[in-house]
């Protein structure tokens, strides 16, 4: 086994490191009438600041966790994220699966996010750059600074289509996490007689391992 | 933990073990041809089609042998030892192991940003190469970093991505990782390109190299034990994360590259 197959995984942790800190700084935008008003970088710039702020403060892990949760629900599009990771199969879903679904990815985001966030993340800062528009979307370039670790190049889409700015994908290292999410479940679901009650089922038992 | 990614982690040593990955691998191939069929059907519907052209994974059966196979010896052979080595060796002794791993794989990185057309990255791999090779103790210590020139990823895969060579179809190979038709015929004209195949094989350089590249492997499973615990706890089919990750990183870095339109002065030159 070479030290191409480590730096692959190796990868993945990174990735998933990303999607964590998209989730912080998705977190932290929550102030009634600044997201209608404000552009895309200063929702970003907003939540940043204030996730940064949660990271760093003394609290127990569990206030951290507790704090975060309704700054994801009202930063993060996680219902438009679920159904994109759910791909071809949110079609063939009956609305009790959907419901189901997007109830069990909600818990998913949180845990991932939450789950890292104490002792990964401490001393972060963060600093934005370019914001482009692409198809009605803003895409935020952002570097995230760790002591002791390179920094990370990492790209937030922020859509509108929700009535308020709000996060829809992350890029980390040239990698779409709802992407390789998408990649991650279809493959499950494929993998397991195209039934979507499978992919079900393993949310629960994941939800259930972080409760 | 030291930072780990794949493109700033753990620089490709092609000199490793040729032989004996080539073996491997021909040997895991033969065995899975005997055992089942190797490639996926092409799907009729539609929407499953677009899902197939988007994973690019024809050989998924095959693929999905060899990662198992990965997994086993990780788990039986890299994992503990590397856990061990984590224990036994402090961490600014196996961060300064991962840079001089990096430093090795230097004189890769500038002949294929030569190749890619890019002198400027090229400058800043050569610059690595001397300074840390020197003032850096054999590489031991990054100081070319600190200078303002860290590392940069690339390989004759990427370059051949940049010149316009199509991926060809997702390959997992045992002891390579996730690859492509071109990013394997990359990693040949890699293992061509590093200088430390060439040099006599006297007795005291075999010794050298065999025990920097197991030190080397070691040091890069123990760096990646948190991640792969990861992987097997949030991913549903990690196989397939890291499947979508890797192709969408390459295309990334090839990206990258050709967008690098940067003068050749250093920066505080301008």
């Amino acid at each position: 086994m070479g030290s191409t197959f480590f730096r692959s995984v190796a990868f993945r942790r990174r990735a998933l490191g990303l999607v964590v800190i998209g989730g912080l700084l998705a977190g932290g935008g929550a102030v009634p009438g600044h997201a209608a008003s404000g552009s895309a970088h200063d929702f970003v710039q907003h939540f940043g600041d204030q996730l940064v702020a949660i990271i760093n403060s003394k609290q127990s892990s569990s206030a951290k966790k507790a704090a975060l949760e309704p700054l994801i629900q009202q930063n993060i599009d996680v219902d438009s994220i679920g159904r994109y990771c759910l791909g071809r199969y949110w079609k063939v879903a009956t609305p009790d699966e959907r419901a189901q679904f997007l109830q069990l990815f909600h818990k998913v985001m949180i845990n991932a996010v939450s789950e890292r966030m104490v002792g990964d993340y401490q001393g972060v800062t963060f600093t934005i750059g370019n914001t482009i528009s692409q198809d009605g979307d803003e895409l935020v370039d952002g570097v995230i600074n760790r002591p002791g670790n390179p920094p990370a190049n990492v790209q937030l889409e922020i859509s509108t289509q929700s009535g308020s700015p709000k996060v829809v994908d992350l890029k980390g290292e040239g990698a779409s996490l709802r992407l390789t999410q998408r990649g991650d479940y279809a493959s499950y679901i494929a993998q397991n007689g195209g039934q979507v009650s499978a992919l079900i089922k393993a949310l629960q038992k994941q939800v259930s391992r972080n409760d | 933990m030291r930072a780990v990614t794949l493109t700033k982690f753990f620089p490709v040593r092609p000199g490793f073990a040729r032989g004996a990955v080539r073996t491997a691998t021909m040997a895991a191939v033969l065995a899975s041809a005997a055992c089942g069929p190797l490639t996926t059907p092409k799907p009729t519907d539609p929407d499953a089609l677009a899902d197939y052209r988007e994973a690019n994974d024809k050989y998924e059966p095959l693929n999905r042998k060899m990662y198992n196979l990965n997994m086993k010896v990780y788990k039986y052979a890299f994992r503990p030892v590397g856990k061990a080595y984590i224990w036994a060796v402090p961490s600014p002794v196996r961060d300064a192991l991962g840079d001089m791993v990096q430093t090795m794989n230097e004189p890769i990185v500038f002949f294929t940003d030569v190749g890619a057309g890019r002198p400027r990255r090229a400058g800043d791999a050569f610059v690595r190469w001397t300074v840390n090779m020197t003032a850096g103790v054999g590489g031991l210590i990054d100081v070319a970093k600190m200078l303002g020139y860290p590392h940069h990823d690339d390989d004759a895969g990427l370059v051949l991505a940049t010149w316009g060579v199509p991926s060809g179809p997702y390959l997992f190979l045992p002891g390579m990782g996730p690859s492509s038709f071109r990013d394997s015929a990359g990693y040949g004209i890699d293992v061509g390109l590093s200088p430390w195949n060439y040099v006599p094989r006297g007795y005291g350089l075999l010794t050298f190299n065999w025990a920097y590249n197991i030190a080397g492997i070691i040091n890069g499973a123990a760096n990646s034990i948190d991640a792969f615990d990861q992987v097997q706890r949030d991913a549903l089919d990690p196989y397939a994360f890291i499947r979508s990750a890797y192709q969408q990183q390459r295309r990334a870095q090839a990206e990258a590259i050709k967008n690098d339109h940067r003068a050749t002065t250093p920066d505080w030159y301008n």
